[in-house]
């Protein structure tokens, strides 16, 4: 029997199978198990020492030194204003990590199946514009389930210690939430351009490491020449404004939003151009 | 209306040209082979069809749509050549995926994997891993997947290079038996092959194209191909020399004669040579009305 095809091969709707089927494969596959069973570890060591004793660590004078000492005095300040500690605690390490974490995460978006040409079994079937946007939300996808559980656990922790910051801890979890998945906009766009760049996802992770240390360079020497320009610059990479966010909390921190959301529609721009005119 | 339409049609890596101005129009019907040495521009030419390569000159057309346009997403599809599917996932999740982007919902893109696969023998591996098929295998489920939905136009590149006879039979015969609803393009080095598959043939030779051979001319040319089983070779030749109406007998390779004649002359050339044949006790294997197909393109 031949099945006729409806032809609603439309792109959003190709863009959405594609995108629930990445996360499909982090969730039933080994080797995405492996992946998130790692994810699991390193967090649960980060939940269990210093978000777990968040309440004391924030109370220590050394800690206040120590914070201070690296990002400034002034700029520390509303990090002690926290209602629930766990989730202050959660924000500055969330903050670093999951950007981090995004470069490995989506390094693989392109660039195994491009090596490989299992794209030339996709592309006849959908657009390149479905494939590129399908595999970008897949990946903020899986980065979004990793960001809800451990948004979900720094909840259920400060929730063991004191069940009466329910409220806090949801509406400052759900703002930590939006603010984290924002700022992994860029990242994962970043990773979808150098994955299609690269032939393997190590490859594209060792593009993204050089790319941050080549600019990081060249924007340190273009400021001792030129401070303007200099200053200009260094807002182009993603995570500029990471420094910045650590003294904010709250809705007050999306004030930082257009930033990465700018960033990342300048690089899926620039992944969609280099998608359509690839060669698979 | 014409499946396949290139104009001057070429494509450069770098320096080196591998396609050279290729002009040429196809029309939907019975298969289409590709034939050329290797580094002609065979893999080339099927990439720039299905839209996986951009022309660096010249236009191509597929049922009058651009190659990669979404008017012939599930019309055309491929066997690409050196394309592996995902090795972490198995034949049955990738064909849903597949049929479900050509507009399938999940139960009927399952069934038309089902089916595919099955036609191609892999029934039993369907949950299977593709690092756990033997290359032969992942020849075939290749080729199943070219087969989901209903395409217009299937290009396969290599369909049969790999695989043991049996399996090669099979896939010629699916070839036949689905070649009424579509029309295949097959690049293939199995000349053999290709003659019994094949209508009209392409010879692509560093990028150019050559000839173009329809085996349908084979009845109205004037040549027969004989094989022997065992004969006198040289006392073969002398004596169909002496018929009426032959201009030439030429010995191909062990034991294959080509023989040359002119049909205004000789009404019954078969009748006289089993006639000599039955005289000489001499047995034949195989007789073609015609020139094999190697024969047309390389002599």
């Amino acid at each position: 029997m031949i099945l006729e095809p409806n032809l609603n091969t439309g792109l959003v709707r190709n863009t959405l199978i594609l995108a629930k089927f990445e996360l499909k494969k982090l969730l039933f596959n080994p080797k995405g198990l492996i992946a998130l069973i790692a994810f699991a570890l390193v967090w649960m060591l980060i939940l269990l020492y210093p978000i777990r004793g968040a309440s004391d660590i924030l109370l220590s004078p050394d800690f206040r030194q120590l914070i201070a000492g690296i990002f400034g005095e002034s700029s520390v300040d509303k990090l002690f204003q926290w209602q629930v500690a766990e989730m202050a605690i959660f924000w500055v390490a969330a903050l670093y990590l999951f950007p981090l974490f995004s470069i490995f995460v989506s390094a693989d978006q392109f660039a195994s199946d491009k090596s490989r040409g299992s794209f030339r079994f996709l592309i006849l079937r959908t657009g390149r514009d479905s494939l590129f946007f399908g595999r970008f939300i897949g990946h903020m996808l899986i980065q979004s389930l990793l960001l809800m559980l451990t948004v979900a656990a720094t909840i259920l922790l400060a929730l063991s210690r004191e069940s009466s910051l329910l409220l806090p801890a949801l509406s400052s979890g759900l703002v930590v939430f939006i603010n984290i998945f924002i700022i992994l906009l860029p990242y994962t766009a970043l990773m979808a351009l150098l994955s299609l760049y690269a032939n393997s996802a190590r490859q594209a992770t060792i593009y993204a490491i050089l790319l941050w240390a080549v600019s990081a360079i060249v924007i340190a020497i273009v400021n001792s020449q030129l401070p303007a320009v200099g200053e200009l610059l260094s807002w182009i990479l993603p995570g500029a404004q990471l420094s910045m966010m650590i003294n904010t909390q709250g809705i007050s921190s999306l004030i930082y939003a257009p930033i990465p959301l700018i960033q990342a529609g300048v690089l899926l721009f620039l992944g969609r151009s280099y998608m359509q005119r690839s060669s698979l | 209306m014409s499946l396949i339409k290139c104009e001057n049609l070429s494509k450069s890596y770098g320096s080196k040209l591998a396609l050279d101005a290729v002009t040429l129009e196809l029309k939907p019907g019975a298969p289409i082979a590709l034939v050329g040495p290797n580094g002609a521009g065979k893999t080339t030419l099927f990439s720039l069809l299905c839209g996986y390569l951009l022309p660096s000159h010249g236009k191509v057309t597929i049922m009058g749509e651009k190659p990669g346009s979404r008017k012939l997403l599930g019309r055309v599809s491929s066997l690409p050549q050196d394309a592996s599917l995902d090795p972490n996932l198995n034949l049955i999740t990738q064909f849903i995926l597949f049929g479900s982007l050509q507009g399938l919902t999940k139960s009927q893109a399952k069934a038309e994997g089902l089916r595919v696969l099955s036609l191609v023998g892999l029934s039993d591996v369907v949950e299977q891993k593709p690092t756990a098929l033997s290359h032969g295998m992942s020849k075939r489920a290749s080729i199943a997947q070219a087969l989901i939905g209903s395409p217009q136009l299937v290009l396969l590149d290599e369909p049969t290079a790999g695989l043991d006879p049996v399996n090669a039979k099979v896939i010629r015969e699916l070839v036949k038996s689905l070649s009424s609803n579509i029309t295949f393009v097959i690049s293939s080095h199995n000349l053999d092959e290709l003659e019994k598959l094949c209508d009209q043939v392409i010879y692509l030779d560093q990028g150019k194209l050559g000839q173009s051979v329809s085996m349908q001319e084979n009845l109205l040319d004037e040549y027969l191909t004989i094989s022997m089983q065992e004969c006198d070779n040289q006392a073969l030749i002398s004596r169909v020399e002496a018929l009426t109406g032959i201009n030439s007998v030429t010995l191909k390779q062990e034991n294959e004669f080509l023989i040359h004649y002119a049909a205004s002359e000789i009404k019954d050339i078969e009748v006289q040579l089993f006639t000599l044949f039955t005289r000489h006790g001499w047995r034949y294997k195989a007789i073609l009305k015609g020139r094999t197909l190697e024969d047309k393109l390389f002599s």
